[in-house]
């Protein structure tokens, strides 16, 4: 019988909200519409227009050893183009962000090929060839994946994740990289993620409200969501886990 | 919402919060001022200070709102302070990087400068191979010319260079025994006293597991350690005992037999604080990497003076060992840099791991029946897996959800590496000191971790996809090529060689799992007694006082080199 991933336990409306969101069968409810041209300027690495810059000449134009595992595994476009490996990090509140470090990951790593996630815990990282970047970025930020005031596109200085919000719902951000118009309802980036001021606002969307933020969120939060404890099967599986990996290192049959 | 299994209504951390936010702690949002540097009257000092050393020598250093993110200083949010937990004194952070605190600096160099060194057979040689008679007497006489010798004074040369007493003045040696009719008839001002400084039950245990052995705690000038290395104090010490032996015996300096001597009186029975790491660690012996968690539970004395709160005793390890092994050893010697500071204070300040510590001791006198304040043997609990997951998912939670329901805590512990280590050491400590078995403490430890990367879909930093996923592999089933007991590993154990926030919360949990059991040492008695000795510019009994002492620019350390460079 093949295989069937289940995507992780519990019962909760958390746990099954992770278990779609790293469900590449899952398709991700679009909710704002941030342009390519906006994607690239709030991740700095070139110019919108300007062509990728490459790491290698194109695949077709250099001489590929006779290599059987690169028979098998096609490249991705960028690979296939020579491009850089660039990347776009995220920082995420735990105030019901939607999508949090090792949930990235592991959705990144399901959905995506030629990926590089990095986990921390106020940040997470995404590292691939520019062009596949900058389509796989377009979809974590335009998606149910991304809530415009709870999560932020975050080079460097990303701490927030943990603090308390602002007065306008927004998560801390140090360099204030994006701003909430509030007579328009509207988050705007006016610097990309490293810091650099912008020539031109982004408009990155309305930022969605509490009661949109527990539905789709996918962290435990015994203030004002699901209590971790509550989800008795989660932590459940947790404990069996350790237990199996105490008792039989890392072959933990039963 | 299934609620926590204990109600805690004191909750330890609540003082500290209101003091430090000035807000409702359990309000999820602020206002956040951006007032920058000037909030912070240390970091006025610096800007200060910064100004006039810049003048005075020539050439720009600290000036933050230039070099800080482009103009950006730090302070954006409120600037903490902390209060060092239990003592009520609250600091700056900045006085807790032990650059800017002298008695976390003294702390490792009393324990760098510390050698044991075993006397019994440097007298069976001195009377069975040199004719020598040894008596309490000939003793005393000895420990007279070695107190003058091993600061740095010549004893039988006729023409040499000597140390300045007044810059040597905290080295000393005094000795120890089992024996109390030899402990009677030394001077009491060599003799570190079993007796008088440890509670009765404890020096019983101490007195028969050091029997009629005689030893000597040797603690080298702390400006001779710095100056040097950790492996310096062998060597020191060594030559100091060496005249000595020959100026006190009256014998010959070149004579064969006096190897014999040599040999038996300076490295036949001598116990460093450190074993020496592996050569791409590049270390000598007595630095911080290769202390044992054991030996290191030994060093700090919290124990001996609340024998009956063995939660206390092993928060005082937590201090001390984050300090020591996080901010110095992996902050410093194999990091570089300064921020290791700012993950290590978090297991000390705000009395935050204090309170969820004691909510497992609740929780393990509600549930399994254990009288943690009357440290026995008797009722500690079986550490099968299910009662390890059963304190650990406990206290775990609770940790996790008090983050949760006081959003000021969670600002406090701003980093999520901050957290793992803090709720994991709750776990580790509630079970080593229910069990009284240090690997079903660190099984406790790496459950939480997996509990806590689960629940908030975050952890630490990338160093916690290491130890903290393999760990369970590691601990409570023990496999040859995999474990060691807790007391055994330390710092340079494999996957723990880089990671922040961790090897002090183990330390004190192979020290509780001996604490709640009431015993009288984790590892070795010899060294639970020499870090007794109240000589000691550092008190190893209260790590976190002497932390906050520091901070506080109260507590006077030894090595000051005043007396012989201009005064200022």
């Amino acid at each position: 019988m093949a295989y069937k991933a289940q995507f992780g336990p519990g019962s909760s409306i958390v746990a099954e909200n992770r278990r779609k969101y790293m469900n590449p069968g899952y398709k991700l409810e679009k909710i704002r519409d941030m342009s390519d041209e906006d994607i690239v300027l709030i991740m700095g690495h070139r110019a919108p227009g300007a062509a990728y810059p490459t790491a290698h000449p194109p695949l077709a134009e250099q001489q590929e050893p006779a290599c059987p595992i690169r028979k098998m595994v096609a490249p991705t476009e960028g690979a296939k183009a020579g491009d850089r490996i660039r990347y776009i990090q995220f920082a995420d509140s735990m105030f019901f962000a939607p999508t949090h470090p090792y949930e990235r990951s592991y959705l990144e790593s399901y959905r995506y090929r030629g990926v590089d996630p990095g986990t921390l815990s106020g940040r997470q990282i995404v590292e691939c060839r520019e062009r596949d970047l900058e389509k796989y970025a377009k979809e974590l930020v335009n998606t149910e994946l991304f809530d415009s005031a709870r999560c932020g596109i975050r080079g460097a200085t990303v701490h927030g994740h943990s603090l308390r919000l602002a007065e306008d719902g927004m998560m801390f951000d140090m360099l204030q990289r994006c701003i909430l118009d509030k007579k328009a309802n509207m988050v705007k980036y006016v610097k990309n993620q490293i810091g650099e001021p912008l020539d031109k606002e982004v408009k990155a969307g309305k930022p969605m409200d509490d009661k949109w933020l527990k539905a789709h969120t996918t962290i435990f939060h015994s203030l004002g969501g699901v209590a971790y404890r509550d989800d008795a099967e989660y932590i459940e599986y947790v404990q069996r886990i350790h237990s199996l990996r105490t008792k039989y290192g890392f072959m933990p049959v039963e | 919402m299934a609620k926590a299994k204990i109600e805690r209504t004191q909750k330890l951390f609540l003082k500290s919060l209101k003091e430090k936010f000035a807000e409702d702690p359990t309000a999820n949002q602020t206002v956040y001022a951006r007032e920058g540097l000037k909030q912070s009257a240390r970091k006025r000092e610096f800007v200060d200070s910064g100004k006039k050393m810049a003048m005075a020598r020539g050439i720009s250093m600290y000036d933050p709102v230039r070099c800080h993110l482009g103009g950006i200083p730090l302070g954006q949010r409120q600037l903490m302070t902390y209060e060092v937990s239990t003592t009520g004194v609250f600091v700056e952070g900045d006085d807790l990087h032990f650059v800017n605190n002298a008695a976390m600096q003294q702390m490792w160099d009393d324990i760098r400068r510390t050698i044991l060194v075993n006397m019994d057979l440097a007298h069976q040689t001195l009377q069975k191979r040199l004719g020598k008679e040894v008596t309490p007497e000939t003793i005393n006489e000895y420990l007279h010319v070695l107190n003058h010798a091993m600061p740095g004074a010549a004893v039988v040369q006729e023409h040499m260079v000597e140390t300045h007493p007044g810059l040597v003045d905290d080295c000393y040696c005094k000795v120890y025994t089992g024996d109390e009719e030899m402990v009677d008839s030394l001077e009491p001002q060599f003799v570190v006293n079993i007796d008088k400084l440890f509670p009765a039950k404890q020096a019983a245990q101490l007195k028969a597991a050091i029997g009629k052995s005689l030893w000597q705690a040797i603690h080298i000038p702390t400006v001779v350690s710095r100056t040097c290395d950790g492996g310096t104090t062998s060597r020191w010490s060594a030559m100091q005992l060496g005249m000595s032996f020959i100026g006190a015996y009256r014998m010959c300096a070149g004579e064969a037999a006096v190897a014999d001597l040599a040999y038996a009186a300076k490295h036949a029975g001598v116990i460093q604080m450190a074993d020496i790491l592996p050569a791409r660690r590049a270390r000598g012996p007595n630095e911080p990497g290769g202390i044992k968690f054991g030996h290191f539970a030994d060093m700090i004395q919290g124990d001996r003076k609340y024998p009956h709160d063995p939660a206390r005793a092993s928060l005082e390890v937590v201090a001390a060992g984050t300090m020591l092994f996080d901010q110095i050893w992996l902050g410093s010697y194999m990091s570089g840099g300064v921020g290791f500071t700012q993950y290590a204070t978090a297991a000390y300040t705000d009395n935050i791991l204090d309170e969820y510590t004691y909510y497992g001791m609740d929780y393990i006198k509600d549930k399994y029946k254990v009288d943690w304040k009357n440290p026995n043997e008797k009722d500690k609990v079986k550490p099968t897996q299910d009662i390890v997951n059963d304190i650990a998912t406990e206290v775990a939670l609770n940790g996790m959800e008090q983050y949760e329901q006081f959003p000021t805590l969670m600002e406090d512990h701003f980093g999520g590496s901050q957290r793992a280590g803090v709720l994991a050491a709750a776990c580790g400590l509630s079970t080593s000191i229910a069990t009284g078995n240090s690997n079903a403490g660190l099984n406790a430890w790496y459950l939480c971790m997996l509990l806590h990367k689960e629940g908030w879909s975050r952890l630490g930093f990338f160093g916690y996809d290491l130890q903290d996923q393999c760990g369970s592999a590691n601990s409570l089933a023990i496999r040859p090529d995999e474990g060691a007991i807790g007391e055994l590993r330390g710092p340079n154990y494999p996957n723990y060689a880089m990671n922040v926030g961790h090897q002090g919360e183990y330390a004190a949990i192979v020290g509780g799992a001996h604490y709640g059991r009431g015993d009288a040492w984790s590892l070795n008695a010899l060294i639970k007694v020499a870090f007794a000795d109240p000589s000691l510019k550092f008190d190893f009994a209260e790590p976190r006082r002497e932390f906050a002492k520091g901070a506080i620019r109260e507590f006077m350390p030894a090595g000051e080199r005043s007396l012989i460079i201009p005064a200022r």
